[in-house]
């Protein structure tokens, strides 16, 4: 095993079944993500990006091959275990902003902060994330009084609140303009660079991968090349 | 004080859809209302029926002779019973006790006769325990020194076409078996407005009775509590201490169909109070899963973010028990205003029925009351909280279970 791989992806399969017909989405990945890749995952729709992002999210299942996040086994894993993992390790920015409508800006970082059992401190800390990635301002306002950008970047906030060892982003300027896109990578990359973070984010948008270290393309639910920047 | 994000998070859920909660509250307090005046019509008619019971003439508790439960053999006299009088009236929590004994016999006047259960009693004390010859129509009730004295009930009257101070033949089977008559002239004339309970009542002094039948002593003691919820306890005290081969019975025992008939009317009123609830609990678990559907994506959010199963339960239970408190606080603002007016004027079967309320010869009031207390708060809390959480189990579960990767593809 790569010492210093972050994520190892050993000849992973997913076939989705529906109803008669059967997809297969991902066929034979093996890729490794290393402490501090900020890696785009590239490719057209039905390549398997989404899949690959779930699987090592330890949001699904492989139907074969194996994947390690910290060196732990997620096809090993319960339910409960996958839970505790996401929580703790993995912070996810998707494509919808998916904020929580009826909490403010501050209450929605607080309250993965209060999930992964952050004490009264958690208040400041909610905060202070906000005011370094330049949200202060926001902080008391509710994600539905939010514009897109304004909620996306939030949402990076609540993601890289506790600090997780990776960061998975899918899709994550799809509903930005292009202004808003490029705060948002920028952001990112700032958090990439001050904090070492690592980050993989799919994306169809070339502006976005220009940002990448690393960019790993998919096709036909396959490894099609693996370029480093 | 301040709610955490997951309490803020589960009370402003409530309000995304305000009508769809103003609707669930409204559902679960008109449920609740309704549970809350039933309950409080059972509890009413029970003590209704307690007190009845207790101041027919049976008391709360019945000192009886052992072996005449089954029998119901009023020949049996009771071992000592001036002894178990003296104990009953000095045990804890009697308000009142009084002797009895009893003997069918026919009533003469002229050519008519009437068969009735004629009562010794004790004048002095009986109409403490005995609310019905206190209805006196006519003349007076008896005096401890009344000789040869009568008091008959309007029905009795009735059918012997007698008024009062006129003289009646009294006839009774004798211990030796022999026929042992006596005149009694009627002194006072019962009117309680039940033609069963006034066509039954016969009374007169215990010594009297004594000397027709030839059988000494009394056949039973009516103990009067002064409260009813002592029973069990003064029973047991009672037992205790009286002389032996007496039994102590209570007024559910002696008079088992006024048991049988308020607890099958208990029985329905339970049965609409569960009806009730399962058609507010069948719409609550309606509205919450349609809650649970809608937010699917938003749970399979909360579940990539690593909030466990437990905890997504925890939130929607937050939201249920917020939702059955407001329904409980509605149930007792809609219950509570009915409740005390059944509690203060009542209802009036009088209104509805030509017919006397009498069971087992026991007369019923016929103004209900129900009965209004504090135990409507914890009531409604129970019934609305209760309700709403046995409602949410099955949405709760759904979302627990949301599988985060699908709920998500399938949201895109």
């Amino acid at each position: 095993m790569n010492q210093t791989a972050l994520v190892t992806v050993r000849d992973v399969t997913k076939l989705f079944s529906t109803g008669r017909s059967e997809v297969q989405a991902l066929r034979g990945v093996t890729l490794d993500v290393r402490r501090g890749d900020f890696l785009a995952l590239v490719g057209p729709s039905g390549s398997g990006k989404t899949t690959l992002l779930n699987l090592i999210g330890a949001l699904d299942s492989a139907t074969s091959g194996t994947i390690t996040l910290l060196g732990r086994d997620l096809g090993a894993m319960n339910r409960r275990e996958r839970a505790e993992l996401r929580l703790h390790t993995i912070g996810f920015v998707f494509q919808a902003y998916n904020l929580i409508p009826v909490l403010t800006a501050r209450e929605n970082v607080e309250f993965v902060l209060e999930l992964q059992g952050v004490g009264a401190e958690r208040s400041e800390r909610a905060l202070r994330v906000l005011e370094e990635l330049g949200l202060g301002e926001l902080a008391d306002r509710r994600a539905n009084e939010l514009s897109g950008g304004q909620q996306q970047r939030v949402a990076v906030a609540r993601a890289v609140a506790s600090r997780p060892a990776l960061v998975l982003a899918d899709e994550p300027t799809a509903n930005l303009d292009t202004a808003n896109a490029e705060v948002l990578m920028g952001l990112m990359r700032r958090l990439h660079d001050e904090h070492g973070m690592t980050f993989v984010f799919s994306t169809h948008d070339p502006r976005v991968v220009a940002h990448a270290t690393r960019v790993v393309t998919l096709q036909d639910g396959r490894v099609a090349a693996d370029e480093e920047r | 004080m301040t709610l955490s994000p997951l309490g803020k998070y589960a009370l402003r859920s409530l309000t995304r859809h305000s009508r769809r909660t103003l609707l669930s509250v409204l559902g679960i307090g008109i449920g609740c209302a309704v549970a809350l005046i039933a309950t409080a019509y059972i509890r009413g008619e029970g003590d209704l029926i307690e007190r009845a019971a207790a101041l027919s003439g049976t008391g709360h508790l019945r000192v009886s002779p052992a072996g005449w439960l089954p029998q119901r053999d009023d020949r049996l006299r009771l071992r000592d019973w001036q002894q178990a009088l003296a104990i009953a009236r000095q045990t804890p929590g009697v308000a009142a006790a009084t002797p009895r004994a009893r003997s069918n016999g026919l009533l003469a006047f002229g050519t008519r006769v009437a068969g009735v259960e004629i009562v010794g009693v004790d004048p002095a004390t009986e109409p403490r325990l005995n609310r019905v010859v206190r209805s006196i129509g006519a003349g007076r009730y008896l005096r401890p020194d009344d000789r040869g004295a009568t008091v008959i009930g309007q029905g009795v009257a009735d059918r012997l076409r007698v008024r009062l101070d006129d003289e009646l033949l009294v006839t009774v089977a004798a211990r030796d078996g022999n026929l042992q008559s006596a005149i009694l002239r009627i002194v006072g004339i019962v009117r309680t407005g039940s033609q069963t309970v006034d066509s039954t009542v016969c009374q007169i002094r215990l010594p009297e009775l004594e000397a027709l039948t030839g059988r000494p002593g009394a056949a039973e003691v009516a103990v009067l509590l002064e409260r009813s919820e002592e029973m069990p306890a003064v029973q047991a005290a009672l037992q205790k201490a009286l002389p032996a081969g007496n039994v102590v019975h209570t007024w559910i025992e002696v008079l088992p169909e006024l048991k049988a008939s308020f607890d099958l009317d208990q029985g329905f009123t339970r049965l609409l109070i569960g009806t009730i609830i399962l058609v507010v609990l069948l719409g609550i678990t309606s509205a919450q899963l349609a809650s649970v559907l809608e937010r699917r994506r938003e749970f399979a959010v909360l579940s990539a973010l690593g909030m466990k199963e437990l905890s997504i339960a925890r939130l929607l239970l937050l939201e249920a028990g917020a939702l059955g408190l407001l329904g409980a606080v509605t149930g007792l603002l809609l219950g509570v205003p009915v409740v005390y007016y059944l509690a203060t004027v009542g209802i009036d079967y009088g209104a509805f029925v030509d017919a006397d309320l009498a069971i087992s010869n026991v007369l019923i009031d016929k103004v209900f009351h129900a009965d209004m207390g504090f135990w409507l708060v914890p009531q409604a809390l129970a019934i609305a909280l209760g309700a709403t959480l046995v409602a949410t189990v099955y949405p709760v579960w759904f979302a627990a279970k949301t599988d985060p990767a699908s709920a998500l593809r399938v949201a895109q």
